[in-house]
This record gives structure tokens, C-alpha cells and sequence, in this order.
């Protein structure tokens, strides 16, 4: 059995073939300029996928989506799972490589299709070794500490946390914060969007960051913020 | 860090820091300052997490509206269940049908939903330290949150019960909620103010109150019909009514 290969739950070289992401025929005109520390690694360098993914643009989703998805879903409904599962390990694994990209963490270099195949798979593996599946034949795997590589414990507890801070958020709050910081729209076009002043969604926007900043001063406490 | 808020031109530099829209020669002081400040370095993490934290969301928000998109095809053998399907919505549309027919709005109703616009609310300063309380209710009423807004403003209304803002936003929220009768009284009193700056709109949406409410005597007694911004729709709808 190859590297990429547990018994029923093959990444082929045809599944690569199939995730080739094809260059996005869009224009994105950035607003912000990227974080100061990305932009030491000049992100201009990297491939369209992580660059769209770093900018939030959902085209770049979509086509990740188009792309990738059958192979996982394949390989879900192969060991046992349904169409819903494998939306739900593939959605996992685009946090995990979103969020991985916007931390510099992952090599631009790297494949986006093999590594949501991974992490697919290991999120699939552990559901399915759960106790909600353990009338199911589960194929033995030795290579599950390679494929947990991919996902290391702490960006697990990181995604856990960053959800929790969501949560706290009202649908007012998300509405414009969603806007202004993953849509990367400028408070005038917010504005004119939801009907009401630019200054109306300047207040909204630094009372709801006010929120969030208060929710997580009381998680946090003082002494290990930098834990955050 | 420190315990209160920060004020919101501390706010944007920061976020102008993390976003990395903050021009060069800003950043530079920006950063020298926060070699010396680890009050402002725990703000700046802080910014940052919040905001990763909103764009993980959204993005995760943006990743299940993608789902429908992807969605498994019929497995086979389903195709009974698609017909019983079609069975069903079928019923349903002459269901709605007849409820429609049983439910469809009046004539004054329909007068009333076309002339309608709800009231844009007042702009929303940026000191939380004017009026917090009243600001809060008017972004919500902004954003539609009409229930959060009245209920805010009911609060401050016990506390001063002869202010003509407060009883015209909530009527305004009231009308907007289709609650035409708690609306009516409140937008008579303002508009029976000749001091009161929302005169003239209460008279506007009194007016409509009283058409939503089917009163139409009340509509048609108003002596509304020469107002220079509102006299022809008024006429118009006069017209109209019966």
C-alpha cells in the first residue's frame, strides 16, 4: 500500500488529476493592503487558490469546492458515510486550510486537493471510529499520526475558540462585521447596502468590536491574553 | 490592558494596523510605540483575533451557503419519493391559493402598503457618551430589530414621557411592526405639537395609522391634503379610499 493509501480510502492519482484548481478568470481589487506580518512573505508569490483564500474571495471557495469535493465525497460514501458527511469532513478541511493560509502556515507551494483529501479522511477516520459508528467495520489505518500532521491538536482548539467568539456576536453585529472584515467592503458601500449613513455603520462596527473585545478580555483575563 | 473601552480613534489605528491599511510612515511610529507599550501589543493581538475570529465565521457562513450548490444528486430508487414530492407541493399551492383568498389584504391595506416607507431613523453619532442608551435603540431600529428598539425606547420614555423624539420612534417602530393602534396615539400627540421638529411627519404617518387601522373617517378627516411635501399623496389616497 503506498503513502497515500489506506484500505478503502485511496487517494488516487486520478483524485490529484481531479483537484487541479484551473486559474480564477476574476479581478479582485483589494482594499486593505495584506497584515503586516504576511506581507513579508510577499503573498504576491503565492498560487491563486491561497491568494484568493487569504483575500476571502468566495470565487476561490467555490472553485476549491468544485475542484476537490468529489474526490472527498467519493471516498466518504466508500466507507460508509452519506453525501451530508462528506459536506461535513470537506467543510472541516476548508476551515483547516483557510485558516492555515491566513496564519502562513501552509506551504504556498502545496497541493490544496491532497491536503483537504487528508484531512478529510482523518476527520471521517475519527467519526467513524466514534462511538456512534462502532457497529461499523473500520479499516485499520498506521498512518494516522501522518495524517494528524495536517491538523495539529492547537489549530483545532484555535478554530473551537475563534467559533466561540463568533457566537457572541448578535446578526446586526455579523451583518456589518461581516461585511467590513471578511467581504472587505468599505463602510460607504455597507452603508448604502443596509440603507443608513456611513458614520450609522462606523458606530455599529467599532460598537460590536467593543463587544467581542470585552467578551474576550473576560475569557482570557488578563495575565495570558497572549495565549489567545 | 487596559479595563475600559478604548476610544475609537485608538480602535481604527489599531485596526488600521492589523489590517495593513495604516500608511508606511504611520506604521513606523505606530510600531516604535509598541515596542515600549505592552498595553497597546496585547491590543493589537487582540484586534487581530477578533477579527480572524469574524472572517472565520463568515467565511464558514459563506461555506455553507456553497453547500446547496454541491448537494448529492437523487440516489437511486428515489424516484417514488420525488413524485410524492410533486404530489405535495401541488396541494400546497392550491392550499396557499386558498388561503390567499381568505387572507388577502383589503383595499386599504394594499393603499396603505404602497405609500408605506418606514422612517429612516436619525443618523447614529459616535460618542456613546451622549446618549448611549437612545443611540443603541436607533441602530437597532436601523437594522430592523423594531421589537429591541421600542422596547429600549419605552424604557427611556417612562423616564421622560413628554419627549416627542422618543414618542415618534416608537410609534415609528410600532407602525413599522404593523401595530398601527399603539402607533396611533403616540403619533397624535406629536403631531398635535406645533413645537415638535416631527410635526409633520407624524401628521404623515398618523395619516397612514389611521389608513392601515381602516379608520378611514379619521384618515379622511385629517386636514392634511395642502402640506407642501405630503398634500398630494395625501389627496391621492383620499381618493382612494373606501
Amino acid at each position: 500500500m503506498s503513502d497515500d493509501e489506506v484500505e478503502g480510502f485511496t487517494y488516487t492519482p486520478a483524485d490529484h488529476e481531479l483537484c487541479t484548481l484551473q486559474p480564477i478568470p476574476r479581478i479582485i481589487v483589494l482594499r486593505f493592503s495584506p497584515p503586516v506580518e504576511v506581507r513579508a512573505t510577499d503573498i504576491t508569490t503565492w498560487p491563486a487558490w491561497a491568494m484568493g483564500l487569504h483575500r476571502n474571495d468566495p470565487a476561490s471557495l467555490r472553485a476549491l469546492y468544485k475542484q476537490h469535493f468529489p474526490a472527498v465525497k467519493h471516498s466518504v460514501l466508500q466507507n460508509g458515510g452519506t453525501d451530508n458527511d462528506a459536506q461535513d469532513m470537506f467543510q472541516e478541511a476548508i476551515t483547516v486550510l483557510w485558516l492555515k493560509v491566513k496564519e502562513g502556515q501552509f506551504i504556498p507551494e502545496s497541493d490544496p486537493g491532497g491536503f483537504l483529501f487528508r484531512v478529510a479522511k482523518y476527520k471521517w477516520l475519527d467519526v467513524v471510529r466514534s462511538a456512534a459508528h462502532k457497529h461499523m467495520k473500520v479499516v485499520h489505518d498506521d498512518r494516522t499520526s501522518e495524517v494528524r500532521a495536517d491538523v495539529p491538536d492547537d489549530i483545532e482548539d484555535r478554530i473551537v475558540r475563534l467559533r466561540g467568539v463568533y457566537e457572541k456576536l448578535d446578526d446586526k453585529c455579523r451583518t456589518v462585521l461581516d461585511r467590513f472584515y471578511y467581504e472587505r467592503k468599505d463602510l460607504a458601500t455597507i452603508a448604502t447596502e443596509m440603507g443608513v449613513e456611513k458614520e450609522s455603520i462606523r458606530t455599529i462596527k467599532y460598537r460590536c468590536m467593543m463587544k467581542l473585545r470585552a467578551f474576550r478580555r473576560t475569557i482570557a483575563g488578563e495575565d495570558n491574553l497572549g495565549e489567545l | 490592558m487596559n479595563q475600559n473601552p478604548i476610544d475609537r480613534t485608538r480602535f481604527e489605528a489599531i485596526e488600521a494596523y492589523v489590517l495593513g491599511s495604516m500608511p508606511m510612515d504611520e506604521r513606523s511610529a505606530f510600531e516604535s510605540e509598541m515596542t515600549k507599550d505592552s498595553a497597546l501589543r496585547a491590543e493589537v493581538e487582540l484586534q487581530r483575533e477578533n477579527t480572524l475570529a469574524v472572517e472565520l465565521g463568515a467565511m464558514e457562513r459563506t461555506l455553507k451557503a456553497m453547500r446547496a450548490e454541491h448537494a448529492g444528486l437523487a440516489e437511486p430508487g428515489s424516484a417514488g419519493w420525488t413524485n410524492y414530492l410533486k404530489y405535495a407541493a401541488a396541494i400546497a399551492i392550491v392550499l396557499s391559493a386558498a388561503l390567499w383568498m381568505l387572507t388577502r389584504p383589503s383595499a386599504n391595506e394594499r393603499l396603505f402598503a404602497e405609500h408605506y416607507t418606514a422612517d429612516p431613523g436619525l443618523p447614529v453619532p459616535m460618542s456613546a457618551t451622549g446618549d448611549p442608551a437612545f443611540q443603541d435603540a436607533m441602530v437597532a431600529f436601523k437594522l430592523g430589530d423594531l421589537a429591541e428598539a421600542r422596547g429600549k425606547w419605552s424604557t427611556l420614555l417612562q423616564a421622560e414621557p413628554t419627549n416627542d423624539t422618543l414618542r415618534y420612534y416608537i410609534a415609528s417602530a410600532a407602525l413599522a411592526m404593523d401595530d398601527a393602534a399603539a402607533a396611533i396615539p403616540l403619533f397624535a400627540s406629536v403631531a398635535a405639537d406645533p413645537t415638535s421638529g416631527f410635526r409633520t411627519k407624524a401628521q404623515w404617518y398618523l395619516f397612514l395609522a389611521y389608513v392601515n387601522a381602516g379608520d378611514i373617517a379619521k384618515a379622511k378627516g385629517m386636514p392634511f391634503d395642502d402640506d407642501p411635501t405630503y398634500g398630494e399623496r395625501v389627496r391621492e389616497i383620499k381618493a382612494e379610499l373606501r
